[in-house]
């Protein structure tokens, strides 16, 4: 009888998972087959030699048309993946209507124009053309208020840069950091640009790099206060701060674990910094490493799995990398006196971290050990972390004397700095989302 | 048989509402007059609060940081104790600076020992907050087995935070890698 029952059931959860992959199917056949172009992938972000694709952005007509387009055209033209052709030589007026004959002669191969109007706030209509084609890829519209311009523009390229590559954009992601404002260290939190930065209203003295959470809604760091070091939660929803970790000693963030439920930190509350993983439902923490040396900087797998961290058991600081449970501990990198600082690529499939030749420099290392590459070469370059989508990489340097924020591509190219000149600011780490 | 109805309810439904987003995307496809996307006006809205919320100063917060019940002396009455680069082994040289501070401890039965650990700034942020830990231990440890009790000392880490030299200098970088001595005395009740 059980077992009848239970083959009913199974059978019942395959005719239901039928039911949704052909109605699946079925939308996407009659809403994509006389739309084809919906499907097209302009840019193969995953092929290295992809050309980067020509692009026309007009000046959006209306108020705050220019700001617009000149956001949208720095995002895209930062991802490498497109190259923008000034506006000098478009023979179609904005006003007019979109012809193929214009556009082919030029070799480009995509168009954005625009309007905005401001009507109780800021509506913008925006058109994207794919040239060879003679089609409109896409067409939308957004509002939003006059203060919000910069996610307008931001969520505009995050769309265009979508249905040109199939992939989600990473323009609405935020990079929190520690800055020092008269003295005082402090998180803020500002746009991946560099944009609108902001304070988080946080007291305490010193404080290192934040982490998120994989949902973005929380960070962790580590912050002194009367003399005691100890790792803080904020809750953005519920924008309140709770010490998470109290214990006697130096005690360090740490990372969250994928399912935001734990976190890994570090204490030396048994008399040597050792790595400890906690649960946040119970606050119930468990040791993991057992040294007399150093074990610091736990970072957790994207798939929660593994951390890897920073040990000096061979004699020098080295990257490791251990089961989420403490065994299995492997040595990661060989080369130099002095690896530290490890963050996970989104795919698990590198580890970026701060590597000495000479001066501190960002490199990246498979998790075998394998594949060792140097990203920078100028200057004091730590903290290095992925944005979400895996293409870009933020770090503090001090290349230009006073120690700021940059974000490069994560093969090394377009290194920039993106925190305001004269901020002295560090720890960086992107958003995921 | 329950099961059989089910999907060809389910497919049913979806058909409609394949046959209704279609619709919608064609009409969204026209050059002219672009349809408004009504998720894109939601998501703004929800954006919005999330980000005046972060703007927002920090409403609760269940720390309460405990007052001290020992005052801090203003100098040291004891020199530092310097680290080579990137080490926390204690040298020779410095054991009678610890033997000095043992017996003052020890004529001194209610003061208290705060050693700080410092780095010099080439190290990474995280690592030297380690390393100082771990130098300021290494005094304490030598320390407590010339007889201070354990309990009388506590340890905190600067790491490179707070630097006393701030030249880019090998005599600089050298101040910069210390274990400090704050003695700390009680005061009140």
């Amino acid at each position: 009888m059980r077992t009848t029952r239970r083959s009913h059931r199974v059978e019942s959860i395959r005719l239901r998972a039928i039911s949704v992959a052909l109605f699946t199917f079925l939308l996407f056949a009659s809403c994509s087959f006389p739309a084809a172009v919906e499907a097209k992938v302009y840019i193969d972000i995953t092929s290295p030699s992809a050309k980067k694709l020509p692009i026309a952005i007009y000046d959006l007509q209306g108020p705050s048309g220019k700001e617009i387009s000149d956001i949208i055209r720095d995002d895209l033209t930062f991802t490498g993946l497109f190259m923008y052709i000034d506006k000098a030589s478009y023979i179609e007026p904005a006003s007019e209507r979109f012809s193929q004959q214009n556009w082919k002669p030029l070799g480009i191969e995509a168009v954005v124009k625009g309007t905005t109007r401001e009507n109780n706030g800021l509506m913008v209509d925006i058109a994207v053309y794919d040239v060879f084609d003679g089609r409109t890829i896409l067409t939308r519209q957004y509002q939003s208020t006059r203060e919000l311009v910069r996610q307008l523009a931001h969520t505009i390229s995050n769309d265009i840069y979508q249905s040109c590559t199939g992939l989600p954009g990473m323009f609405r992601t935020k990079i929190a950091l520690v800055a020092e404002d008269d003295g005082e260290k402090g998180i803020y939190v500002m746009d991946w640009d560099g944009q609108r930065v902001r304070k988080l209203g946080l007291k305490g003295t010193l404080v290192l790099a934040p982490r998120w959470s994989a949902d973005g809604t929380k960070i962790i760091y580590s912050s002194e206060r009367s003399r005691q070091w100890g790792v803080y939660l904020l809750d953005f929803v519920k924008m309140s701060e709770k010490r998470i970790v109290a214990s006697k000693g130096t005690n360090m963030a740490g990372d969250f674990f994928p399912k935001g439920d734990a976190v890994a930190y570090s204490s030396s509350k048994d008399g040597t910094p050792d790595i400890y993983v906690m649960s946040l439902k119970d606050l119930a923490s468990r040791k993991l490493t057992h040294t007399q040396g150093i074990e610091v900087s736990p970072a957790v797998s994207p798939d929660g799995t593994h951390i890897a961290f920073v040990s000096d058991r061979g004699g020098s600081p080295q990257i490791y990398l251990m089961r989420s449970d403490g065994s299995d501990i492997r040595r990661v990198t060989f080369d130099g006196s002095y690896n530290t600082s490890p963050s996970w690529s989104p795919s698990g499939d590198r580890i970026v971290f701060s590597c000495r030749r000479g001066k501190n420099q960002i490199c990246l290392v498979k998790p075998d050990g394998t594949d060792l590459l140097q990203l920078t070469d100028a200057g004091n370059n730590e903290d290095p972390s992925f944005s979400p989508d895996g293409r870009y990489i933020t770090f503090s340097s001090d290349r230009d004397r006073t120690r700021g924020i940059y974000i490069m591509r994560a093969n090394g190219e377009t290194q920039k700095k993106i925190s305001p000149p004269g901020l002295r600011a560090y720890g960086p780490r992107w958003s995921p989302n | 048989m329950k099961s059989v109805k089910f999907v060809v309810f389910t497919f049913m439904l979806l058909c409609v509402f394949g046959l209704v987003a279609c619709q919608k995307r064609a009409v969204t496809k026209a050059d002219t007059a672009p349809e408004a996307q009504p998720q894109a006006v939601e998501k703004k809205d929800q954006e919005k609060v999330t980000e005046s919320k972060i703007d927002s100063k920090i409403e609760s917060v269940d720390v309460k940081d405990k007052e001290g019940q020992y005052a801090e002396s203003k100098e040291s009455m004891f020199s530092d104790i310097l680290f080579d680069y990137d080490k926390y082994e204690v040298a020779d040289i410095y054991k009678p600076v610890l033997k000095s501070v043992s017996t003052w401890m020890a004529k001194n039965t209610s003061a208290r020992l705060s050693i700080e650990g410092h780095c010099d700034e080439r190290g990474t942020n995280e690592y030297n907050l380690a390393l100082g830990d771990r130098r300021a231990k290494a005094v304490k440890d030598y320390l407590v087995s010339l007889g201070v009790a354990s309990d009388r000392i506590n340890v905190i880490s600067y790491g490179e935070e707070r630097p006393i030299c701030n030249e880019q200098t090998e005599v600089c970088w050298a101040k910069n890698r210390r274990a400090h001595f704050v003695v700390l005395t009680k005061v009140g009740k």
